[in-house]
């Protein structure tokens, strides 16, 4: 059940210029969480920032919660800059769908940004879990110094990597180095997990996807309650009665992306 | 020390204290379980119920700005029978009080909805929201003038025996006092002061509005000035209760608006960060006991 807690930071760690790890102690009480779930955090107690921002869980173990948080804005700077000892009113865990395991077979992950962060978390709760067989994540980046292979590199059985400027791996998004790697015959038939900004899910959706048994993405938007009253981060859903809208925040945040009306959705 | 007792009379209702969750972030009230106790507030104004449903407006809804939010939601919801048959009774079995948030495209969507309504048990109180910026038909159209809202509120009050009916306004008007008059001499039984602020913003970037509406509705902090004043002005001119919301952020906010003549208040935007500052304004009015509105200040300094 979802509550509203007080998280401590324990330890922060500089990824690159703009990404940082968040440790919290695990608040008392804070509930189980499953991949693909959020927790929503008031960064501070004046009035700017002004709303909660969510972040997916990175990692949740019996006394931790990781959070990844890129500098886009003046919320997500404000904490990536806060100190250890520092207290935030941690609201969560949010999210109404989540993963589903593999089930012991072989899984492609694909990632784009901050996306990362649910592919760790699902990841490590399948090989705590021996759910997971071979683990491939594709993984995109603007450049080589936000590649943050370092923070996934037990996690998986390969990590395939892309740039945008070509500075390391692949030079391309993840979409197209996924694509190269269906064509090639190295991924495909599984599962296919992804997390990224809405163009790159939507860009695999039509292609890619099609090579693989199921796609299942979790949906990144702003949001304001997170608890689905708002009805701000809403997605259209194809039904057997037509479309339907469906909040990102409880509704999801893991859609089947084959069911996702892409041609409705304005973001 | 003995607590206060903070019922609250509107109407023919008597809630059991004069603190609201806000329609629109509110939701259908039960959303929030876990993170705040409904039980403990005085009642929750739901989503606002069209006849239809409405699957509200495409593209970005909502845009935090320097202390607000922008909001271009359009009205979404499950449509009346939906709400009636299923949401209202949820709400009513977890012991909370609903009070009806209602809005129509027209007056013949507006005649459906309220035969809808008044075939319903368990609704007593009703907040009209003739005062949406962000749909094409009914909302501001309605709100904005005198004439149509007193014909709408009559409407309710004939249509609806017994029920005790609040009209919220907008504040986009020259004269808000003079809309919460017309609504008075309707027969409202309360005026809720205020819907959003009309507003936009432009994405640097794009080059476009953030909105496809291009303007939509200003919340939060940023709009609490503006709210305080209305209900300043609109308790000085009608005999009726106001219910104030806009941008209540603290205890001392709240506050601000009983002494400004509210007679309750609604919680809103704040509930999405801050989930437990209703309960916190009712612990507190609980122990000062609800403050009392200023007298006449004109001849305060400062006033003029």
């Amino acid at each position: 059940m979802k509550g509203l807690f007080t998280g401590r930071i324990i330890r922060t760690q500089r990824l690159s210029p703009l990404s940082h790890l968040i440790v919290f102690e695990r608040p008392r009480g804070f509930p189980d969480a499953a991949p693909g779930q959020f927790v929503s955090l008031r960064i501070t107690s004046t009035i700017t920032p002004l709303l909660r921002r969510p972040f997916s869980i990175m990692d949740l173990t019996g006394t931790e919660l990781h959070l990844l948080v890129k500098v886009v804005g003046k919320g997500s700077d404000i904490l990536a800059h806060s100190p250890c000892g520092a207290e935030i009113d941690i609201a969560g865990p949010f999210g109404g769908t989540v993963f589903p395991s593999p089930e012991k077979k072989d899984a492609v992950f694909v990632a784009g940004g901050t996306g990362l962060a649910p592919m760790i978390f699902a990841a490590r709760t399948w090989k705590r879990d021996r759910s997971l067989g071979r683990a491939d994540l594709v993984y995109g980046a603007g450049c080589e110094e936000e590649l943050l292979v370092s923070l996934c590199g037990e996690d998986f059985t390969a990590v395939h990597s892309a740039t945008i400027d070509g500075s390391c791996g692949f030079e391309g998004d993840a979409v197209a180095l996924l694509e190269k790697l269906v064509e090639e015959g190295k991924a495909g038939g599984g599962i296919l997990y992804s997390c990224g900004p809405t163009g790159m899910v939507r860009a695999m959706a039509g292609r890619a996807a099609a090579r693989f048994s199921r796609h299942l993405t979790s949906l990144e938007s702003v949001m304001a309650c997170g608890v689905g009253a708002c009805r701000g981060c809403t997605v259209p859903v194809k039904t057997d009665g037509g479309t339907v809208l469906r909040t990102i925040c409880s509704d999801g945040t893991v859609f089947d992306a084959s069911e996702i009306d892409w041609e409705r959705w304005e973001e | 020390m003995s607590r206060h007792s903070l019922e609250t009379k509107i109407g023919a209702v008597t809630l059991r204290n004069p603190v609201l969750l806000a329609s629109g972030p509110a939701g259908y009230g039960l959303e929030y379980e876990g993170l705040l106790d409904l039980e403990r507030i005085g009642g929750v104004v739901t989503k606002t119920i069209s006849f239809e449903p409405r699957e509200g407006n495409p593209g970005t809804r909502l845009h935090e700005t320097g202390g607000g939010l922008l909001n271009s939601i359009g009205l979404e919801n499950v449509g009346a029978e939906v709400f009636f048959s299923e949401k209202m009774p949820a709400l009513v079995d977890a012991g909370i009080k609903p009070v009806v948030s209602l809005a129509a495209e027209d007056w013949e969507d507006y005649r459906m909805l309220l035969d809808a309504t008044a075939g319903t048990v368990g609704v007593d109180i009703i907040e009209l929201n003739l005062s949406c910026p962000n749909v094409e038909r009914g909302g501001m159209a309605v709100g904005t003038n005198p004439e149509l809202l007193a014909k709408y509120v009559r409407h309710a009050k004939d249509t609806l025996p017994g029920m005790t009916v609040l009209a919220k306004l907008t504040p986009n008007v020259g004269d808000i006092a003079a809309l919460a008059l017309a609504a008075e001499e309707a027969g409202a039984d309360g005026i809720t002061a205020i819907n959003t602020v009309v507003g936009m913003d432009i994405d640097l970037a794009a080059r476009r509005p953030v909105f496809k509406r291009i303007r939509a509705g200003l919340s939060g902090p940023a709009v609490m000035p503006i709210a305080l004043d209305a209900v300043w002005r609109i308790s000085r001119t009608v005999d009726i209760p106001v219910v104030g919301v806009g941008g209540i952020t603290s205890i001392a906010d709240a506050m601000k608006f009983f002494m400004a003549g509210a007679a309750a208040i609604q919680v809103g935007t704040a509930v999405f960060y801050d989930p437990a500052l209703p309960e916190r304004i009712v612990e507190t009015l609980e122990e000062t006991g609800i403050p009392g509105p200023l007298g006449d200040c004109s001849r305060m300094k400062g006033a003029g």
